[in-house]
C-alpha cells in the first residue's frame, strides 16, 4: 500500500491543474488515441518510484494526463504483462495508481486474436466478460482499503457503458462485436488446439493482457468498459506454412486505432 | 529423523501434547460457514492453528482457526474447523501441511467439506453435493521435489473420492430422508468470484460445482494414501441469466452454508458411526 501511495503522490505532484477522472490503458498499437489529448503532460514510468518499464513491441511507456473530450483524463501508454516477468502486483500497479488519483471509470483495450470465425482482422469488439487462466492478481493479503476480500465479478465491464457504446457504433454506421475476452499468460501464441478449446468453452477473441487490470480495477469499485481489436483471425484452420507474427499484428491494430479513439472519446463525453 | 518430515512432526508432537496423547482415525476438514460439526466432538481438545509448529493463520471469514480433537461417532476424530486457501497469499505447501500433519496423527480417512457456487442448472442454494471428482484450475500442491516418504512422484487420481465412502453416503443419506446431489468440483483459485463466462466455461467442461478450496488438500491426501470423502454445501448459485444488479456476496454465502450444516454434519456423524 506504501509502495502505490508513494507512486501515486509521485504523480500527484507531476500533474498540474486537475486530477483525472477516467483512466484510459492502450494495447498494443492503440498508443495513437494519446495524440487526441489535449495540453498534454507526459510522465515517463522510468521517473516514477518503484514503477517498471514497459518492454512489448508497440508498446510505449507514459502516462499522458490532459483533456479528451472535456474531461479530464490519465492515459496508459504502454502496459505490463504477465508474460514480461513481472509479479501481478506489478502488472496491475498502475490501474492502483489511477484509483488513487480519483479515476473511477477506466477504459482499456487490446489487440487480440479472433477465435470466433466470424470475427476478422480489423474489427472491434465490445469486451462483455472474459474468461482468465492467467493468476489471479489479488492473491495475497487483502488490501481492505481498496475493496473486499471476494469481489463479485457478475458484470465485470459495465452494462449502461456497453449500452453507450452500441448505441455510438449504430449513429457512425459502425458494427461492433460484442463477446468474450479469453485471457491467457503468453508469450507463446496458442496453438490451433488451444484455439479450439478456448471458442468451445465460449472465448470470442483471445489475449495476454487486460483481465488482470480490470479484475484490480473491479475490486476497488471502479466502472469498466474494453474494447479489443481483432489483429489476427486465430479460428484453427492454418495452412502448413502460417506463422503468427508481431510486426502484421502491430499494424492491423494501427488500422482500427482511429475508429476505437472515436468511440472512447464519445463514451467519455457522455459519462 | 528424515529433513522432510521433520516439520510435519514437530507439529505432530505439539498436537498429541495438547490431546492427551489420542490417536485420531478420521480427519475433517469443515469449510466456510460449516465449522458447527465442531460443537458436536464430545471430550474436545481445542488447539488454535497459531499455536501449532509450521501452522499459517486462516484469514478467511467464516473460519475459526483451531483444530479439535476428540469423539464423533464413537471415532476418535481431529476436526479442522478453518483452513488455508492459496488467494489468502499461502504457497501450496502451507495449504496443505495440515493434510500431512494430519496423516502423521494417525488418520486413515479424510472428510473435506466446502460452500460452492452451483453451476449445475438444476442445483439449489442450500443442496449438498457428494463430490464424485474434481477439476483443478489451481497450481498443482505436489510441483517440487517429490516427498517420498509421503507416496510416489506421480499418484493416480482415478478415483480421488472413495467409491465405498460414497455408496455409504448415498444409502445413509436416503434412510435419513436428506437428498444428494452428485457432481464435480471445480477448483479456481479466487479471490474475486468467477465471471458468468467463466461459469459457462466450468460448466462446458463437466463441472457442477466451483470454490476456492479443497481440491490441493485432496491431491495430498491421495498422494499420502488417505481414503478421501468430500461434499460441498451450495451457497449460492453460479449461473449467467443474473440481473444487471446482481452481486456476489461473501456474507450471504456464509449464512447459507450456515442453515444447511446441520444437514451436513448430521450425514458425517452416521458415516462416521459407520466406517
Amino acid at each position: 500500500m506504501d509502495t502505490l501511495k508513494s507512486a501515486a503522490s509521485y504523480v500527484a505532484d507531476f500533474i498540474s491543474g486537475p486530477m483525472p477522472e477516467v483512466g484510459i490503458v492502450l494495447g498494443s498499437g492503440l498508443g495513437s488515441l494519446a495524440d487526441s489529448i489535449e495540453n498534454p503532460q507526459v510522465l515517463p514510468y522510468s521517473k516514477i518510484p518503484n514503477f517498471p518499464v514497459s518492454t512489448a513491441v508497440g508498446h510505449k511507456g507514459n502516462f499522458i494526463i490532459g483533456t479528451l473530450s472535456g474531461k479530464t483524463v490519465i492515459a496508459m501508454q504502454g502496459r505490463f504483462h504477465y508474460y514480461e516477468g513481472y509479479p501481478m502486483t506489478i502488472v496491475t500497479m498502475a490501474v492502483r495508481v489511477m484509483f488513487l488519483l480519483g479515476v473511477r471509470t477506466l477504459f482499456v483495450s487490446n489487440a487480440a486474436g479472433g477465435i470466433n470465425p466470424e470475427y476478422h482482422i480489423g474489427d472491434l469488439m465490445i469486451i462483455n466478460d472474459h474468461i482468465s487462466l492467467q493468476p489471479n492478481p489479488l492473491i495475497g493479503p487483502n488490501l481492505d482499503e481498496l475493496g473486499p476480500r471476494f469481489p463479485d465479478m457478475t458484470r465485470p465491464y459495465d452494462p449502461a457503458l456497453i449500452r453507450k457504446a452500441r448505441e455510438i457504433a449504430n449513429k457512425l454506421g459502425w458494427s461492433l462485436h460484442e463477446g468474450v475476452y479469453f485471457g491467457d499468460t503468453g508469450p507463446s501464441y496458442e496453438t490451433p488446439s488451444e484455439y479450439r478449446f478456448y471458442r468451445t468453452v465460449g472465448g470470442d477473441v483471445v489475449g495476454m493482457s487486460t483481465i488482470p487490470e480490470v479484475i484490480v480495477a473491479r475490486h476497488c469499485g471502479m466502472r469498466v468498459f474494453g474494447m479489443s481489436v481483432v489483429t489476427n483471425e486465430a479460428s484453427g484452420d492454418f495452412a502448413e506454412d502460417y506463422q503468427n507474427d508481431g510486426e502484421d499484428v502491430v499494424k492491423a491494430a494501427d488500422a482500427a486505432a482511429s475508429k476505437l479513439t472515436r468511440i472512447f472519446k464519445e463514451l467519455i463525453a457522455s459519462l | 529423523m528424515s529433513e522432510i518430515l521433520a516439520p510435519y512432526l514437530k507439529a505432530v508432537e505439539y498436537i498429541r501434547s495438547k490431546s492427551n496423547g489420542v490417536t485420531p482415525e478420521i480427519g475433517v476438514i469443515l469449510g466456510s460457514g460449516l465449522g458447527s460439526l465442531g460443537e458436536q466432538i464430545e471430550n474436545p481438545s481445542i488447539i488454535p492453528y497459531n499455536e501449532i509448529p509450521g501452522f499459517p493463520v486462516s484469514t478467511a471469514i467464516g473460519h475459526k482457526s483451531r483444530l479439535i480433537i476428540g469423539d464423533l461417532g464413537g471415532k476418535k476424530v481431529v476436526a479442522m474447523q478453518g483452513r488455508f486457501h492459496f488467494y489468502e497469499g499461502y504457497t501450496m505447501e502451507q495449504v496443505t501441511f495440515p493434510i500431512r500433519v494430519l496423516k502423521l496423527l494417525g488418520i486413515k480417512v479424510l472428510f473435506v467439506s466446502n460452500a460452492a457456487g452451483g453451476l449445475n442448472l438444476s442445483y439449489r442454494v442450500g443442496d449438498l453435493m457428494v463430490i464424485k471428482d474434481q477439476i483443478n484450475m489451481m497450481p498443482n500442491p505436489l510441483i517440487g521435489p517429490n516427498a517420498e516418504e509421503f507416496g510416489p512422484r506421480f499418484p493416480d487420481m482415478t478415483h480421488p473420492y472413495d467409491v465405498e465412502l460414497r455408496r455409504l453416503a448415498f444409502r445413509l443419506a436416503r434412510e435419513m430422508g436428506i437428498h444428494l446431489q452428485d457432481g464435480v468440483y471445480v477448483a479456481c483459485t479466487g479471490p474475486s468470484y468467477e465471471t458468468r463466462a467463466e461459469y459457462k466455461f466450468f460448466r462446458v467442461i463437466g463441472s457442477d460445482a466451483v470454490g476456492m478450496s479443497t481440491v490441493p488438500e485432496v491431491i495430498v491426501a491421495r498422494h499420502c494414501g488417505l481414503r478421501v470423502f468430500g461434499m460441498s454445501v451450495i451457497t449460492d448459485l453460479a449461473r449467467e441469466d443474473m440481473p444487471d444488479d446482481y452481486v456476489t456476496d461473501g456474507e450471504e454465502i456464509v449464512k447459507a452454508a450456515n442453515q444447511a450444516t446441520s444437514k451436513m454434519t448430521a450425514l458425517f456423524e452416521k458415516m462416521i458411526a459407520a466406517i
